[in-house]
């Protein structure tokens, strides 16, 4: 699988190392913004899409049907793009966590509560970006998997707008639910494990 | 031992049904498939890797059965396809790097020889290639992991004659060696003559014919002659007859021919041409 790793490396650095180094900047500048959720979603949303990107291009290169003629399984295939989405994900969330704990701590403002339930909130924006449409795009194909894709998008900024239209002032607060945090992660991480595994079924049954 | 057989295998699609295919390919040969665009050779090939999922049948490669894990027998399988599934950016330094890591025979050495002996540009991405130089590339790769059976389909098509003559070749050299085995495919069918052991003539999903080249050769020879002196030949001596301006042509059966008459001797492509024809 090393070899499925080192060319969706060789992609990345030439297709996505602009998208790559906004995301890197947009969370620097997270630093300086307070609370801004912007700041600290976005980079992991542009880097949760870059996995769905690379798979597009093997698709348009033929890389899918070659590569079922070398020694890979498809279940190596699909885990390859898993796994290198988790490093992407980890290369920008590594750096986020590291400069919002520096700027609670410098504001005073840090909590344990607060600081890990958006660390989970990001781990699972991070990783339901891809998890969602993968297996999709695994069954059916770059085209109609993008349309599961912009499905899950319209999901998730409706659901947005219409849970502070709903709950307004009265969100939850987290510091009445310790076990948020760890809930969410979770949940981001079993999201992302079922995904795996159904894109691996679902891959499995495919022709190429 | 057969480097490859094929037993009663189906697979159909709609519009298409590859029926009860038969071959089998000994080691130390090249097997040629032959047949229209739609005739099921790359059907068969995907079958071959699994690629696609068989309906029935059997297909054992290099003595293991397809479905037994495939990873290990692609080790020792080369496969150049009618495009080479390249991704555009990556160049063929890159390219050798990425094989590296996936083949566990893969030997740089070898690989680096073929980009030079093939004149393949190391440091220009993929996009750039020609059609010519990125099936050089597909048969570079195809070539540097010591495989012991290459499928080949349409691999030479989009090659000029010079670079088509070196990769003829080069396969027959690789077939030097007795344990290695070559099913090619091509629409290219002289090639084919000049490469191959076995002939396959495939169309419509049916195997319609598979037999030695050389007993092919010897078995049937094309007469001209008028019509008068073709209808007088046994009907199962003439497989098919076509008429012309300067009279009419046959391909026949040599031993059912009366001795005495002239035959001319029957390329590959012309058996081909009138098999098809007679199959339609």
């Amino acid at each position: 699988m090393k070899g499925l790793l080192l060319k969706d490396l060789y992609m990345a650095v030439k297709y996505f190392r602009v998208y790559f180094l906004l995301a890197l900047a947009v969370a620097a500048a997270s630093f300086f913004v307070d609370g801004n959720p912007f700041y600290i979603y976005y980079p992991c949303f542009v880097c949760g899409m870059i996995p769905l990107s690379l798979q597009s291009y093997d698709e348009k290169s033929k890389w899918e049907t070659f590569c079922q003629a070398l020694p890979y399984t498809k279940a190596q295939v699909v885990s390859g793009k898993y796994i290198f989405g988790l490093a992407i994900q980890l290369l920008v969330i590594l750096p986020i966590a590291a400069s919002q704990a520096f700027r609670m701590h410098q504001s005073g403002t840090f909590s344990w509560d607060i600081y890990l339930t958006m660390m989970g909130s990001l781990v699972a924006m991070g990783f339901a970006v891809s998890a969602i449409p993968m297996p999709f795009i695994f069954r059916y194909g770059v085209e109609k998997g993008r349309m599961a894709q912009y499905l899950m998008i319209a999901i998730f900024c409706g659901g947005l707008v219409a849970a502070s239209i709903w709950f307004g002032e009265a969100l939850p607060d987290v510091r009445t639910f310790p076990a948020l945090p760890l809930l969410v992660f979770l949940a981001a991480a079993g999201l992302y494990a079922l995904s795996w595994y159904l894109s691996i079924v679902f891959y499995r049954k495919r022709e190429v | 031992m057969n480097a490859l057989e094929i037993k009663d295998l189906c697979k159909t699609f709609p519009g298409f049904t590859l029926d009860h295919l038969n071959l089998t390919l000994p080691a130390g040969c090249i097997l040629g498939l032959v047949g229209e665009n739609g005739a099921g050779k790359s059907t068969t090939i995907k079958l071959i890797l699994d690629m696609l999922h068989k309906d029935s049948g059997s297909i054992t490669i290099l003595g293991r059965d397809n479905q037994d894990n495939i990873r290990l027998t692609k080790e020792d399988v080369g496969v150049v396809m009618d495009e080479v599934g390249i991704p555009e950016c990556l160049n063929a330094k890159q390219v050798g790097n990425i094989m590296k890591l996936t083949f566990r025979n893969w030997d740089s050495a070898v690989y680096n020889g073929y980009l030079q002996s093939l004149s393949i540009p190391t440091d220009k991405p993929f996009k750039n290639f020609s059609r010519g130089n990125k099936m050089k590339l597909g048969i570079a790769i195809a070539l540097s992991h010591d495989p012991k059976l290459l499928l080949l389909d349409e691999a030479t098509n989009g090659l000029d004659p010079v670079v088509r003559d070196q990769v003829v070749q080069m396969l027959s050299e690789f077939t030097r060696d007795e344990s290695h085995a070559i099913l090619i495919s091509s629409h290219i069918v002289s090639d084919l003559e000049k490469l191959c052991d076995y002939i396959a003539f495939l169309h419509k999903g049916k195997l319609l014919l598979c037999e030695e080249k050389d007993v092919l050769l010897g078995k049937y020879g094309i007469l001209h002659g008028t019509a008068a002196q073709i209808a007088e030949l046994a009907p199962e001596a003439v497989l098919h007859k076509q008429g012309s301006a300067y009279g009419v042509e046959a391909l026949v059966i040599r031993d059912a021919v009366p001795s005495g008459m002239s035959l001319s001797p029957v390329s590959i492509e012309e058996l081909f041409v009138f098999i098809i024809k007679e199959a339609k």
